[in-house]
């Protein structure tokens, strides 16, 4: 059985944190509403983009920039 | 219809002082009248009033008269008009979205109060009251915080009771220094045959639920369960995908915006090259800047959602409240 999204997420997102550039790991929803991994990135850079995946455990991934994330 | 606006806007600043003088008016203007709680086509002279009493408790002289040289008059309770709330002002009693802090802060947001004991307690974050982990319990929290004029003692208002440490460490394997040696040294094991490959692994990232924090009020007068521009909590509930929140913060006031990310793991900066990992967040768009740190978010129903803490220039990042609760052994 293929694990669930969560668990998808759950498995390579400290990876994925440890990347530079990569500054978030969720849940959310892709322009037709089905649930994916959004991945969080500082900036527009294609370096950062390159090393990303296009799906993870067979679920679709998102990248969204989302710049730093500051205490406020 | 224009020339009879005219004829009452002349009436009115004929009769103005007179009506204002009366027992209970604050405002007089213009408007439709209102019959049986319908609104009807005619133009009357309307008199807002603190409180609407009978006719028979008022003496003649405080009654609205039934018309004014000519035109009809209504009265309509308004209750007593104050001025808006600044939330960056000294507010007593104090409610959610005023700024507050530690005394060696800036300034962030009093969120709302919470129970523990039977004693309430205001709701903020760790980096708001006590200072990211570098206060002592019992220091005391200024309303409003020192940004915007708070001092001590003269707004002193609570005590810090109790916090959750967050555990902050280094920027993850961005470091160049390291992530070379790493690799020589990879190099190193391969001329020696080794299979072990090392990787740019730093301290073991600690993970972190909520940034936040306790204070208690010196004097229970001194603060009120009101949320400015929101009003009171009704209970709270767990933050899911797509659910319309808002929240009042000291900086950018009120705000809505939409949850769109759950079980979020993130990175948060806390000042130059001090980074803290947070699990288990929900993510909104942008509803929130610096200051706003300590916001109690809601949904549409006013329940109690999250604690806002964090965002960047398109996201806001939000510890779920039933992780707060926990972690800090309150309730509502």
């Amino acid at each position: 059985m293929p694990p669930s999204l969560t668990a998808a997420k759950k498995k390579h997102e400290a990876r994925l944190l440890q990347l530079p550039g990569v500054v978030s790991v969720g849940i959310g929803s892709d322009e037709r509403g089905r649930e994916a991994i959004v991945i969080g990135i500082a900036d527009s850079n294609p370096k950062i983009r390159a090393r990303l995946p296009a799906n993870l455990e067979g679920y679709p991934v998102i990248l969204r920039i989302v710049g730093p994330i500051k205490v406020h | 219809m224009a020339n009879e606006f005219i004829t009452i806007r002349e009436t009115l600043k004929r009769n103005r002082k007179d009506l204002m003088q009366r027992a209970n008016v604050v405002a007089t203007g213009i408007g439709y009248k209102f019959r049986a709680g319908q609104k009807t086509p005619n133009l009357a002279i309307i008199c807002s009033v603190s409180r609407k009493l009978a006719d028979s408790r008022l003496s003649s002289r405080d009654l609205v008269p039934a018309t004014v040289d000519g035109t009809p008059t209504d009265v309509v309770q308004s209750g007593i008009i104050r001025a808006l709330q600044a939330p960056t002002d000294r507010l007593r009693p104090a409610p959610g979205g005023a700024s507050i802090g530690h005394r060696d802060i800036t300034a962030g947001t009093l969120g709302c109060l919470v129970e523990k004991g039977g004693q309430k307690y205001i709701l903020s974050n760790n980096h708001v009251l006590a200072n990211s982990n570098q206060a002592q319990i019992g220091d005391p929290i200024l309303q409003p915080g020192p940004y915007d004029g708070g001092k001590f003692p003269d707004d002193h208002i609570a005590d810090l009771e109790d916090f959750v440490p967050i555990n902050i460490t280094g920027i993850p394997s961005e470091c160049p220094v390291a992530t070379t040696t790493v690799n020589f040294l990879n190099g190193v094991a391969k001329l020696l045959g080794s299979n072990v490959q090392l990787r740019a692994i730093d301290v073991q990232q600690l993970e972190n639920l909520v940034d936040a924090a306790i204070a208690r009020p010196l004097n229970p007068e001194d603060v009120t369960d009101q949320i400015l521009q929101i009003g009171t909590i009704q209970g709270s509930i767990s933050g899911e995908l797509g659910m319309a929140v808002k929240k009042s913060g000291r900086t950018t006031q009120l705000t809505t915006g939409e949850i769109e990310q759950v079980d979020v793991s993130a990175n948060v900066q806390y000042g130059e090259g001090q980074i803290a990992m947070f699990t288990d967040q929900l993510m909104a768009g942008a509803m929130s800047q610096g200051g706003d740190s300590g916001s109690a978010v809601l949904d549409e129903a006013n329940r109690l959602v999250g604690l806002l803490f964090a965002g960047s220039d398109t996201t806001t990042v939000i510890n779920r409240i039933e992780n707060v609760f926990s972690e800090l052994g309150v309730g509502l």
